[in-house]
């Protein structure tokens, strides 16, 4: 990956009131509660990542985006009550 | 008694091989000076080689497990299981070479330090070598545990020393922050006119040595 493809990638995150959270190396919508870990916005192709962003979250919770699926229930769980 | 984390786990396994870690460091500490002494000696007075080893404290090493697991939102899973003696650079050796043409021949001392060795280079962005790394076992210090040796520019190296100390010893964490475009790309411009200014420096030196 190239740095100008993940700087496209991060401005259209903050665009969409993305903030990257540094601890957690996560963007975070606290808005839409939605969150994509940082190797899923480095592995994700552009257009599917905008289209991520795009996607309505179902539910209240946080919705966390991580290559290879969802988190574990713990995970989940986890970061819920570290992001609040 | 609740019940005990991976990352408690893991903090035992670190103080269970910390008398190892200090020995391979100080092991590897001596052996590198040793090596280098006959390059020392050869050195032009403007020309600067500094050993340091050093070892990883308990919680970089966690932290580096996380990041090198790829454990997104950097949280264990309490379904797998970690150990440290993944990590190649529990203990390790540092050497800073001024200036860096002298780097090759310094690899060349060092080149069986480790029974056998595993080369990852650390590279910049575009992909061109910043500096040597490799890992390995020294069976005369221990078995259990590989160390790593580095051979870095030395204005480089001391960049990275003030990032290592102010930006990560308080939060390790925020080494992913480095990993954001926009640091990265300042970063990089830093690395870029070290190595500049290296390059002019010895080329200036070397025509009024000659």
């Amino acid at each position: 990956m190239n740095l100008t493809e993940l700087a496209d990638k991060e401005r259209i995150l903050e665009e969409a009131g993305y903030k990257y959270h540094f601890e957690r190396a996560l963007y975070l919508n606290r808005k839409t509660k939605k969150a994509f870990s940082i190797e899923f916005v480095e592995d994700m192709p552009l257009q599917e990542l905008q289209q991520k962003i795009a996607e309505d979250a179902a539910g209240p919770g946080w919705h966390f985006f991580f290559t290879g699926g969802p988190p574990s229930e713990y995970i989940q769980q986890k970061l819920s009550e570290i992001l609040g | 008694m609740p019940e005990r984390t991976a990352e408690d786990v893991l903090r035992e396994e670190y103080f269970d091989l910390l008398p190892d870690i200090r020995r391979l460091a100080e092991h590897l500490e001596a052996e590198t000076k040793h090596r280098l002494l006959a390059v020392s000696r050869r050195l032009h007075e403007y020309e600067r080689i500094t050993v340091h080893s050093r070892i990883k404290d308990c919680e970089s090493a966690l932290d580096k497990l996380l990041r090198r697991e790829r454990q997104q939102g950097r949280i264990f899973d309490p379904n797998k299981v970690y150990t440290l003696r993944e990590l190649r650079d529990l203990a390790g050796v540092r050497v800073l070479v001024f200036p860096e043409s002298r780097m090759n021949e310094i690899d060349v001392a060092l080149e069986t330090i480790f029974e056998s060795r595993t080369e990852d280079p650390i590279r910049s962005d575009s992909g061109e070598t910043l500096a040597f790394k490799y890992s390995g076992y020294c069976p005369e210090a221990t078995g259990k545990i590989p160390g790593e040796c580095q051979i870095v520019p030395m204005l480089t190296g001391l960049f990275w020393e003030v990032e290592h100390s102010a930006m990560y010893k308080p939060s390790p964490r925020l080494k992913d922050a480095v990993r954001t475009p926009e640091l990265r790309e300042r970063r990089q411009r830093v690395l870029d006119a070290l190595g500049a200014f290296e390059r002019e420096f010895e080329r200036l030196a070397r025509s009024e040595t000659l």
